[in-house]
């Protein structure tokens, strides 16, 4: 009787450990495999289709800091892992702004032309749009311009972005919420196709223009340099 | 021996079978969290409660080279081969099961009871993942004991 039942327990038990075996490893594959499941949108997302401009520069959200209605614009377009880009941001930038963005001579439009997006750029480019959402993107962009050594070498920047949102005193639960998912991964891709359209070869890359027609592009990031090209365009606009 | 069984012929032991699902369901948690800490995985860890991102990235979550989460996988194939080997007759008398499996589960239960520490007072955060594999070990102690009276048996069955 024993063997019988032994044989038959065995075969019974042997189904449930083979159902369980199944379903763990089909539910551990695809949790694994796909970023639907809570992951968090690191790569840049298809725009193919897009064709119109207009459509184009209409999803390409950029940030802006200053007076919508000031008479020159300046385009930033900048990449988080990119050297010259931190050295922008936290050396001139802070100038460009004293002298004409809090003057309210010119507003500062930046653009995200993400160049290294598998190593960690297209995300770095949403963690700051998601403290954007929290009216801090600024200090969360220079927080990223001044670590980029770090974070850029270190696995795990998920749980680097949420601690830099954690002792920023951002709400941590809405910043995860907003990483962990695809937010801002439209307009953070549309950012870089648009660079791209624009013919822009790399970053930074500062353009300025009134905001009518066409804009210049300076040849290089520093401070008197801009400066070069927005005084005429001051001087135009009276 | 067995309820009224044939002589020498035992029914598998009850309580290896609950080991051995207990193991495989250990050993898919402890697979998912080191696909997540070795980046074979995409996006983060699935959280739906604490903060794993912040126990995964604590300097906690790696033992020198080795990710925790790769201890817990050689953990439960450990006991899940072993549980697994205890069911059937050639294995089903050996003393070395039993031992295995009661010393392995002490080993986890304790090295469970000191990750969960911790997370409640050193990182501060808790992982669903951490905390799930710490029931089941739990659990799989517990399912391990009965094997205690086949250690304490003299003929070792």
């Amino acid at each position: 009787m024993s063997k019988r039942d032994g044989g038959g327990d065995l075969r019974r038990f042997y189904i449930v450990f083979a159902a369980v075996a199944l379903v763990g490893i089909g539910a551990v594959g695809y949790a694994v495999a796909s970023r639907a499941l809570g992951g968090a949108a690191s790569v840049p997302v298809s725009l193919e289709g897009i064709e119109d401009p207009g459509r184009l520069m209409e999803m390409a959200v950029p940030v802006v800091d200053g007076d919508p209605n000031a008479p020159v614009t300046i385009m930033v377009f900048g990449d988080y892992l990119c050297g010259f880009c931190a050295t922008f941001s936290l050396r001139e930038r802070p100038r460009l702004l004293a002298e004409y963005v809090e003057t309210g001579k010119a507003r500062l439009v930046y653009y995200d032309f993400v160049l290294n997006p598998e190593m960690g750029s297209f995300l770095a480019a949403r963690a700051a749009r998601c403290a954007g959402d929290q009216g801090r993107f600024w200090e969360f962009h220079d927080h990223l311009h001044r670590t980029h050594l770090t974070w850029g070498m270190e696995s795990g920047k998920v749980g680097i972005f949420q601690r830099y949102a954690e002792e920023m005193g951002l709400d941590v639960g809405e910043f995860r919420s907003c990483l962990n998912s695809d937010r801002h991964a439209v307009e953070v891709s549309a950012n870089r196709e648009l660079a791209q359209a624009l013919g822009i070869p790399g970053t930074p890359a500062i353009l300025v223009g009134t905001g009518q027609g066409m804009s210049r592009r300076v040849r290089d990031f520093f401070f008197d340099t801009i400066k070069e090209a927005v005084e005429p365009l001051l001087a135009v606009q009276g | 021996m067995g309820r009224g069984s044939e002589p020498g012929v035992q029914p598998p032991p009850r309580n290896r079978m609950v080991v051995s699902i207990l193991a495989l369901l250990g050993l898919l948690v402890s697979l998912y969290m080191l696909a997540h800490a070795l980046g074979l995985a995409a996006g983060t860890l699935m959280c739906g409660l604490g903060d794993c991102e912040k126990v995964q990235d604590s300097p906690y979550a790696w033992i020198g080279p080795a990710p925790v989460s790769g201890l817990g996988v050689v953990g439960y194939l450990a006991l899940l081969l072993v549980a697994l080997l205890g069911l059937h007759p050639p294995f089903q008398q050996s003393r070395a099961v039993p031992l295995i499996l009661l010393g392995g589960s002490v080993v986890g239960v304790g090295f469970s009871a000191y990750l969960t520490y911790l997370e409640a007072f050193v990182i501060q955060a808790w992982c669903q993942w951490c905390v799930a594999s710490a029931v089941i070990m739990v659990l799989l102690f517990l399912a391990c004991l009965p094997e205690g009276r086949a250690l304490r048996s003299p003929a070792g069955s």
